[in-house]
């Protein structure tokens, strides 16, 4: 019986041993890149025509500091103008989806369809970060992402907080 | 064995090993969006969220393998039943935390909730004990 646990353990440690080697091997230009600290742009590779992802997809609270400290990505505030005059993640832009209708057609006017957006609002039980998100996916933006922790997440890390503008 | 329970042994074996092996590809396929579901969970910082999504589909899909060829059932088995506790442990986590996150089971977009998920992996948990004692030696 303990021989056989033994084997057992043995037996999982190996999988997980070769699992490890092969996830690292496989996967060794992200993970260097990670460990190196270049934000890896997490996107599946922007895609095109039909094949563009329909939802954007979430990004870490990590991954969002790393992107905007760089400048390589966009952050974008979808709440309301006010929301973002008390305080808004250093460097947002805002676009609040109240006026998506109004603001978008410019946006996506003056903004490359492969710049990395970051769209953001009010945390985990707010949608309007995902919604927004969709419309400029819908717009042709290749590589949309949520920040779904949102401005109190930001905040409670103590990262750069910004007020007024508009 | 019992005939019925033979059977029943092999359905379950492969249909586990099915799913996991689905589960993994899934996550192989987009490593950078996997690990934007484990920094979902808060638990690894910012270069361990990568290791995990790096090595874990793996682990996944070599226990979906073993499964499925039935080398190994019983090694392959105790693992996925302690992959599920662990998944379990970490899903009722996010729950005692207050978060409300995808759990990024099957790959982006997964939708289901916390609840759903840990039901899913108690009947895998259920289904691996069975295949682990089913198994031989």
């Amino acid at each position: 019986m303990k021989a056989d646990l033994r084997r057992l353990v043995t037996e999982i440690a190996v999988i997980v041993l070769v699992a490890a080697a092969i996830g690292v091997v496989w996967n060794f230009r992200l993970l260097r890149d990670v460990w190196h600290g270049n934000p890896t742009a997490p996107p599946p590779a922007p895609r095109q025509g039909t094949g563009a992802p329909q939802e954007p997809l979430p990004l870490g609270l990590m991954q969002v500091k790393e992107l905007s400290a760089t400048k390589e990505a966009l952050v974008i505030d979808a709440r309301d103008r006010d929301a973002f005059r008390k305080g808004h993640i250093s460097g947002a832009v805002s676009l609040p989806l109240g006026e998506a209708d109004r603001l978008l057609p410019g946006f996506a006017a003056k903004t490359p369809k492969d710049k990395l957006l970051i769209v953001y609002c009010n945390g985990y039980d707010c949608h309007d970060s995902k919604t927004l998100g969709r419309r400029l996916l819908a717009a042709g933006f290749t590589q949309v992402f949520v920040f779904e922790g949102g401005f109190p997440e930001w905040r409670d890390a103590g990262y750069p907080v910004a007020q007024g503008g508009s | 064995m019992h005939p019925v329970a033979r059977h029943l042994t092999a359905v379950l074996r492969v249909a586990l090993g099915a799913l996991f092996l689905y589960a993994g590809v899934l996550k192989i396929a987009n490593p950078a969006a996997f690990a934007g579901s484990v920094a979902n969970y808060r638990i690894v910082g910012y270069f361990g969220t990568y290791l995990v999504a790096a090595i874990l589909p793996w682990v996944e899909v070599i226990c979906g393998a073993l499964l499925v060829t039935g080398w190994r059932t019983r090694t392959a088995a105790a693992l996925a039943v302690v992959l599920n506790l662990v998944f379990i442990a970490l899903l009722v986590s996010t729950v005692a935390r207050g978060l409300d996150i995808d759990c990024g089971c099957f790959g982006q977009g997964d939708k289901t909730s916390a609840g759903t998920a840990i039901f899913r992996d108690f009947m895998m948990v259920a289904a691996a004990g069975f295949v682990y004692r089913q198994g031989k030696r």
